[in-house]
């Protein structure tokens, strides 16, 4: 698979899951103190913030791999600047990654529009509930507050990760920095379609 | 002796924790992950050196959260049944949805002390070093991760430098954190710009260095597999049996 990769590809990947990672760590931060007082549906709303970087990086170099390999390396550093969440942060970005990934495998990666973008958010949204149901016992929770919860959290993928997503990567296109990336080569109509 | 933990294998260490903060999801009772924690600070005492001011510091917010965890499952937790311990503004508290709730919140504290066990003992270079060596992540992947692990002083600088330049034109007044917080995209445009031109000059670099990212046979640093490793990631194992054991017993 990653034969095909550029090496300036794959560091741009693990320069934006640096910045990333930062933004992801000062969010679980801000996330628990909000958790102290609402519970753990304080990080719902803004859960699309951390599927965020797929979309970006997918957005720009449009290639398979191009939404789970960014989120796993912002996972692994976030665990090698050192927190208390911990090394299943890279379990979590690779189901987050993978999720993000099958929307755009399902469009067999041809198209890159919004509804694709926000369709990878509510993929990474669904994988990881699904996986933060086991983890963290949403079992033992209601199950319409789960619902709720659910809810909020495919909201905030389609929302933050993918509207977002794409916003920052035409913002990045604007400054002309991505010439030589497959985002640079579309015609200008089709990167707004 | 105290050094164990800091030169145990980063990729062992990792396996050992993942797999046990996996096993210790599939616990309800409080108990189990009560004990899982003082066990893990003991066994942090006798054979690391951290330093435990750093270590309260992180543990802080997830004390926080962990709170925040214990009253919403109390408030909006599945019915259990149970007999009614007491009632506090019309909730009828019972004594089920107390454990439940007890045991989700120290499931967040001992998820918290197994990650602290991993972040304040492993060296990052040599725990992706590992990755590369022991589990075979191809090394295009773990130098690229390098790379960017060793531009992230020079980003922080240029993090400041962008809010400087904006601060010294005028371009942000910001007297909320909230509003710190959504100037981010002020921020994080020109910095992305420019981690953007970064990559592609180390790219270039590392290529015109030899740099082909194929799977190697030797290394400048071997990362070694010893029987001690194994030995620890036994004991961290046997914890968690016995923890879950006890706990189940316990809560009975």
């Amino acid at each position: 698979m990653l034969k095909s990769w550029k090496l300036k590809e794959i560091v741009l990947m693990s320069l934006f899951g640096v910045v990333f990672g930062i933004v992801y760590l000062l969010f679980i931060h801000l996330g628990n103190i909000w958790a102290g007082l609402i519970g753990p549906i304080a990080y719902e709303w803004m859960f699309g913030i951390w599927f965020i970087v797929s979309i970006i990086c997918m957005h720009i170099i449009r290639k398979p791999g191009a939404a789970l390999i960014p989120e796993t390396m912002a996972a692994i550093i976030e665990v090698m600047l050192g927190n208390a969440v911990g090394p299943r942060l890279i379990l979590s970005g690779i189901v987050q990654g993978l999720g993000a990934e099958a929307a755009f495998t399902v469009t067999r990666y041809r198209h890159f529009n919004i509804f694709v973008f926000m369709l990878a958010g509510i993929g990474a949204a669904v994988f990881s509930f699904i996986y933060g149901y086991f983890v963290s016992g949403y079992a033992a929770l209601d199950p319409g507050f789960v619902a709720l919860m659910f809810t909020l959290r495919v909201l905030s993928g389609a929302i933050i990760a993918g509207i977002g997503g794409k916003y920052i990567g035409d913002a990045l296109l604007a400054t002309g920095s991505l010439r030589g990336y497959a985002i640079a080569r579309t015609q200008p109509r089709d990167a707004n379609a | 002796m105290r050094n164990l933990l800091h030169d145990m294998n980063p990729s062992i260490k990792f396996i050992t924790v993942t797999i046990v903060m996996l096993g210790l999801a599939f616990f309800f009772n409080p108990w189990t992950p009560l004990l899982f924690f003082f066990s893990i600070l003991v066994l942090q005492l006798v054979f690391s050196r951290i330093n435990w001011k750093i270590w309260s510091l992180f543990m802080l917010p997830f004390v926080i959260g962990a709170f925040g965890y214990l009253w919403t499952t109390i408030v909006f937790g599945a019915e259990t049944g149970g007999t009614v311990i007491w009632s506090l503004f019309g909730f009828d508290v019972t004594d089920e949805q107390l454990a439940l709730a007890l045991s989700l919140s120290f499931r967040v504290l001992a998820f918290s002390s197994l990650s602290l066990l991993f972040a304040l003992t492993t060296d990052p270079v040599k725990f992706v070093m590992s990755l590369m060596q022991q589990l075979k992540l191809s090394p295009k992947l773990a130098y690229g991760v390098l790379v960017g692990y060793q531009f992230l002083p020079v980003l922080k600088d240029e993090f400041f430098q962008i809010q400087q330049a904006h601060r010294l034109r005028g371009a942000a007044v910001e007297k909320f954190w909230w509003q710190r917080v959504l100037g981010v995209r002020r921020v994080i445009i020109p910095m992305l710009a420019g981690a953007v031109r970064k990559a592609e000059r180390s790219a270039f670099a590392m290529e015109a260095r030899g740099f082909t990212g194929e799977m190697r046979k030797e290394f400048f640093r071997p990362v070694s597999i010893k029987a001690k490793d194994y030995a620890l990631s036994a004991a961290i194992l046997v914890i968690f049996i016995s923890t879950s054991f006890l706990g189940s017993i316990l809560s009975n």
